[in-house]
């Protein structure tokens, strides 16, 4: 499969944050965006989804134009940056929603074995973050977009997630952001940066430096 | 598909102590289904004004990972509680 986003333009009030993305996601590629604060990452996250409308936009999905929201389609899921899953209800009813298999879960987090018949809000902002992540990457969608994946959790986990998303490319086209752009970088596939507004492909890490994403050195 | 109206479920019961409390008031008031329907379709559109105007609206990405859209997700919170709220009002008129 091969998601294509394109001519999409976006404003609020009168200000543009979007103008000219273009973007491509394909099955057996992980697709990574990179971009300073405020450039739009989130909102062309949204975009993607369909839970944000823009003034202009165009998804394909193999060359045929989708005009309705993605997620209608249930053909996509989308972790935000902020808090997924509602606070009183309980681990192991989120599993059951997302037909997700809680063994196979704690087979590669261990310590969340305990918290099967815990409230999410019972658990800590790192590890709710671990499961949403979780719950997304895993999810039975083609389309996998990770909006801050890495953010928050902590390194032995983030290595965790790397190799998962390794797995789940497989069958997947993953789209994901993130300011470690090291674990990006290292993650994707393909690279855009999202500047002024417009994605341009990073054929080479240099021109991030060159683009003033990253300081001189930083990549050394 | 179960697992769809079971996620609807769940968003539902937080606001169930709020509807059976306007149920309460409608019986004191004016127990006509009519009125009733509109009262709840009313509370309805204010509940997804208040989420839509508040960042709770983010919560509702929940149900769109689960393929559930705004718009399905109150109209069935709506007819659960028209379901709901008619019985209620026809086992009271028995005892009025």
């Amino acid at each position: 499969m091969i998601l294509e986003i394109d001519s999409i333009e976006l404003y609020f009030s009168s200000k543009r944050i979007l103008n000219g993305v273009y973007l491509k996601a394909e099955t057996g590629k992980v697709t990574g965006i990179l971009g300073s604060n405020g450039s739009g990452k989130s909102c062309l996250m949204n975009i993607i989804f369909g839970s944000l409308q823009p003034k202009y936009k165009l998804i394909r999905i193999d060359n045929e134009p989708i005009l309705k929201p993605l997620y209608t389609i249930n053909c996509v899921g989308f972790l935000p940056q902020h808090a997924l899953t509602p606070n009183n209800i309980k681990v192991k009813t989120v599993f059951k929603l997302f037909r997700l298999d809680w063994l196979e879960f704690i087979t590669v987090f261990e310590s969340f074995s305990l918290f099967k018949n815990s409230k999410i809000n019972n658990l800590s902002g790192g590890e709710r973050r671990v499961l949403e992540t979780y719950l997304i990457l895993k999810s039975k969608n083609e389309i996998i977009i990770l909006d801050e994946p890495f953010s928050h959790i902590a390194p032995l986990y983030i290595e965790k997630f790397k190799r998962l998303i390794a797995i789940e490319k497989q069958t997947k086209a993953i789209i994901i952001t993130d300011h470690y752009f090291r674990d990006v970088i290292d993650t994707s596939d393909e690279l855009y940066l999202l500047k002024n507004g417009c994605t341009k492909l990073i054929n080479n890490l240099e021109e991030l430096e060159d683009y003033k994403y990253l300081s001189i050195g930083s990549l050394d | 598909m179960m697992q769809r109206f079971e996620a609807i479920l769940l968003f539902y019961r937080p606001l169930f102590i709020w509807s059976f409390a306007v149920n309460v008031l409608i019986i004191i008031v004016n127990p006509h289904i009519f009125t009733t329907v509109i009262t709840k379709l009313l509370l309805t559109i204010f509940v997804w004004y208040l989420i839509n105007e508040t960042n709770r609206e983010r919560k509702l990405i929940f149900y769109k990972n689960l393929g559930i859209s705004t718009f399905k997700l109150f109209s069935a919170i709506f007819l659960i509680d028209i379901f709901i709220t008619i019985g209620f009002l026809l086992i009271m008129q028995e005892f009025i």
